[in-house]
């Protein structure tokens, strides 16, 4: 009985999901190396193939667990990252009841009764503003490593740095750091808010 | 009680009748010194505070019953100088007992024996003032040579005599007979003694305008501080504003045995950490809010209970300097070198006693003599400084933060200490543009081109300085904005100052908030 309980806790299905174009795949197959190398845990990366990569919706299903995975689709993802408004109308209503919901803030307008249950980043407007609209696949990223406990920084970013482009780690590596410090900003200001601290001046 | 120096202003009507008939009688007075004087209100801030730079222990300013004064508001005047005083030594750590203002009526001599003995009794028992006897930087005669040696170290024989320098100069634009070059040529020519040399060289607001547009990069501002400092050397006057109050004040700080208290306003919500590696320089706004308090309203210390509430926003809890002094950028500019380099290493000493590895501080004036002249003048710092608007530029852009609407029109002051240093120059304006007013618009001249608030380091301040205010002033309004941001709090000061003209003063009255103010009030955690 414990151990099933500890393995559905150690067992992680995301998906990420938005245009093709952005980056969203190699995101996943980021993601599933770090756990498997970084981590030496299991990965299985299923992704969309099709028009999608040509600009449409494409979406890539991540499962990171302790064990063998025997099935590699994601059905109902425990954590899902929307870069995409298309992504996210058709995936939100398999998420999971309470299962984190990730969106590029500028991107994904979420249902109103979502406001606070979900971390938002503008991850393609930094991205922008770092000088290449492509590595917002990254910024987003760096913000999943820190809301959320499926992979360590050390693992993901040796990942990032083996995956991009010969050339592009340091701005690569900026880019996760970016998204990385939103994201520790995002949990700082949430605890602020939870003490009746949210501005400056009480 | 001989061992302690009590001066006594004396007002020639009521107290010095009182204290006559003493004398007559033969009793005996405890105090030294006894000076008359026409009237209590005539004996300004500055005097009181001189009296104790120069050494004296206890200072008593004796005038007329309220009603009884000759001449109207001398005892109103007195009053309130008194008390500004005694709020600033308080803070300066000597003790506000020391100075006392006290009326009398001419027939109250048995009433002012007793004071007088009360009082040497009071200080008898506080102990000799902490203020070490200050030394005036000493004059020496200074040779053509090391003149000749300041013209060379900042290359003025570059000058090509273009007047670049005194078309871009605020002071000569606003009509002032005040020319960067010709003063440039006079000292050349060894022509010291000249009363457009001696009187000119301390009204350059040293803003560093000209040092921008010459084209032979002759750095006057600096050039200008190394002249002031040889004349000051040579006896000459240095035209010191408001009665040389704040550079006594800067001076009796290099007193090693002074423990201040200034911080002592600190509110409760504020949280600070002794042990803490980053160090909150507050600079002299406290002293500033008493000294103008009367007449202008100022009130500079939000920006620093500001600056402590944004770093406490993202949970850092500075440390604070029990005994911090003036980081000495008025002395430096306003030629005392000396007294400059005894706060320095006295600053530099405390900060390194605490082990600090940060110094964050929300004074542009501050900033620039800690991390630049600090080192320039030899002192070494075993600590980064940060200007708080570097850290609040760090911190926001991590993301997360978003600030309220304000509902005001904006326009924004430059201050020309940050305005030419290399990093923080673009930040004040990053960080305004991040802000929800409903405009912001810029003045005239912004940037680069800004016009100083029409003084620096409290000297040589006249009618053209209050021209400069009312006319920046001015391009403030034209832009139809109702809310000026400032970022130092001499602006704060010196603008409030043409606010409160008698003639102009509608209609250049404007809200002033300095920019941390209203980062403050407008931030919140998304």
């Amino acid at each position: 009985m414990t151990d099933s309980q500890n393995y559905k806790q150690r067992k992680k299905e995301i998906i990420i999901t938005g245009f093709g174009g952005q980056g969203i795949i190699l995101a996943g197959i980021i993601l599933g190396k770090a756990a498997a190398i970084g981590e030496h845990m299991e990965s299985t990366l299923v992704q969309s193939y099709g028009p999608e990569s040509r600009g449409g919706s494409c979406n890539a299903q991540v499962v990171i667990s302790d064990e063998i995975i025997h099935y590699p689709y994601v059905n109902q993802p425990d954590i899902l990252v929307c870069m995409s408004q298309s992504g996210y109308d058709k995936l939100i209503k398999q998420m999971k009841q309470r299962g984190t919901l990730i969106i590029d803030k500028d991107l994904v307008r979420p249902s109103p009764g979502l406001k606070d249950d979900l971390f938002s980043i503008p991850a393609t407007r930094m991205a922008e503003e770092l000088g290449r609209v492509m590595i917002a696949n990254i910024v987003m990223l760096g913000f999943f490593t820190a809301v959320t406990d499926v992979i360590s920084m050390n693992s993901i970013q040796k990942a990032i740095v083996e995956s991009v482009p010969k050339g592009t780690e340091e701005l690569n590596s900026n880019a996760f750091k970016k998204g990385h410090d939103y994201g520790l900003a995002t949990l700082k200001g949430r605890q602020k808010k939870a003490t009746g601290q949210a501005g400056a001046i009480s | 009680m001989n061992d302690f120096k009590i001066i006594l202003f004396l007002c020639n009507w009521g107290p010095h009748t009182a204290f006559q008939t003493l004398q007559d009688n033969g009793s005996e007075i405890p105090t030294e010194v006894s000076m008359m004087i026409p009237c209590t209100g005539r004996i300004s801030k500055s005097l009181l505070f001189k009296a104790f730079e120069m050494g004296a222990d206890g200072v008593l300013l004796l005038g007329c019953k309220p009603g009884t004064c000759r001449y109207g508001s001398g005892t109103a005047t007195a009053r309130e100088n008194t008390e500004d005083t005694r709020e600033i030594i308080g803070l300066l750590g000597l003790g506000k007992e020391r100075l006392r203002h006290v009326t009398f009526l001419p027939d109250e001599s048995d009433l002012l024996l007793k004071f007088l003995n009360d009082f040497c009794n009071q200080i008898r028992s506080l102990g000799p003032s902490p203020m070490a006897l200050i030394r005036m930087p000493e004059s020496e005669i200074v040779s053509r040579e090391s003149l000749a040696e300041i013209v060379s170290y900042h290359d003025a024989f570059a000058c090509q005599d273009c007047g670049k320098c005194a078309s871009a100069c605020p002071l000569a634009l606003i009509g002032k007979p005040f020319s960067p070059r010709e003063l440039v040529n006079s000292i050349i020519a060894g022509d010291m003694d000249s009363l457009s040399v001696n009187k000119d060289i301390w009204s350059c607001l040293t803003c560093g305008l000209c040092y921008d547009r010459c084209p032979s990069a002759v750095n006057f501002p600096e050039f200008i501080r190394d002249i002031r400092h040889v004349i000051r050397k040579n006896g000459g006057n240095a035209h010191e504003a408001h009665g040389g109050f704040f550079q006594s004040l800067m001076r009796t700080m290099t007193s090693p045995g002074l423990k201040t208290e200034r911080w002592n306003w600190l509110p409760q919500d504020v949280a600070v950490d002794s042990k803490s590696k980053i160090l909150f320089f507050g600079g002299c706004s406290p002293y500033f809010d008493i000294f103008f308090r009367n007449h202008l309203g100022v009130e500079t210390l939000n920006i620093l209970m500001d600056s402590l509430r944004l770093l406490n926003f993202f949970d850092i809890k500075p440390a604070l300097l029990q005994d911090e002094r003036c980081c000495g950028h008025d002395l430096l500019w306003s030629g005392d070198k000396d007294n400059f380099l005894k706060l320095a290493s006295m600053n530099v000493e405390s900060i390194h006693n605490l082990g600090i590895e940060e110094v964050i501080t929300a004074c542009p004036e501050c900033y620039r003599t800690l991390a630049h002249d600090y080192p320039k003048h030899g002192i070494k710092l075993n600590f980064k400084v940060t200007h708080i608007y570097e850290l609040l530029e760090r911190e926001i852009s991590k993301g997360a933060i978003d600030f309220k609407k304000i509902n005001k029109k904006i326009t924004f002051q430059d201050s020309c200490r940050l305005n030419w240093l290399e990093a923080p120059a673009d930040l004040p304006r990053k960080l305004i543009r991040r802000l929800k007013p409903s405009s912001f618009r810029e003045m005239q001249n912004n940037g680069k081109s800004a016009i100083c608030c029409g003084n620096c380091a409290w000297t040589g301040c006249d009618a053209f300085s209050k021209a400069l205010q009312v006319k920046r002033l001015r391009q403030a309004h034209a832009t139809e904005s109702d809310l000026l941001v400032t970022a130092c709090p001499k602006c704060q000061i010196h603008l409030r100052c043409a606010m409160e003209d008698p003639f102009l003063g509608k209609e250049l009255n404007m809200e002033m908030i300095d920019l941390t103010g209203i980062i403050a009030k407008t931030i919140y955690w998304e």
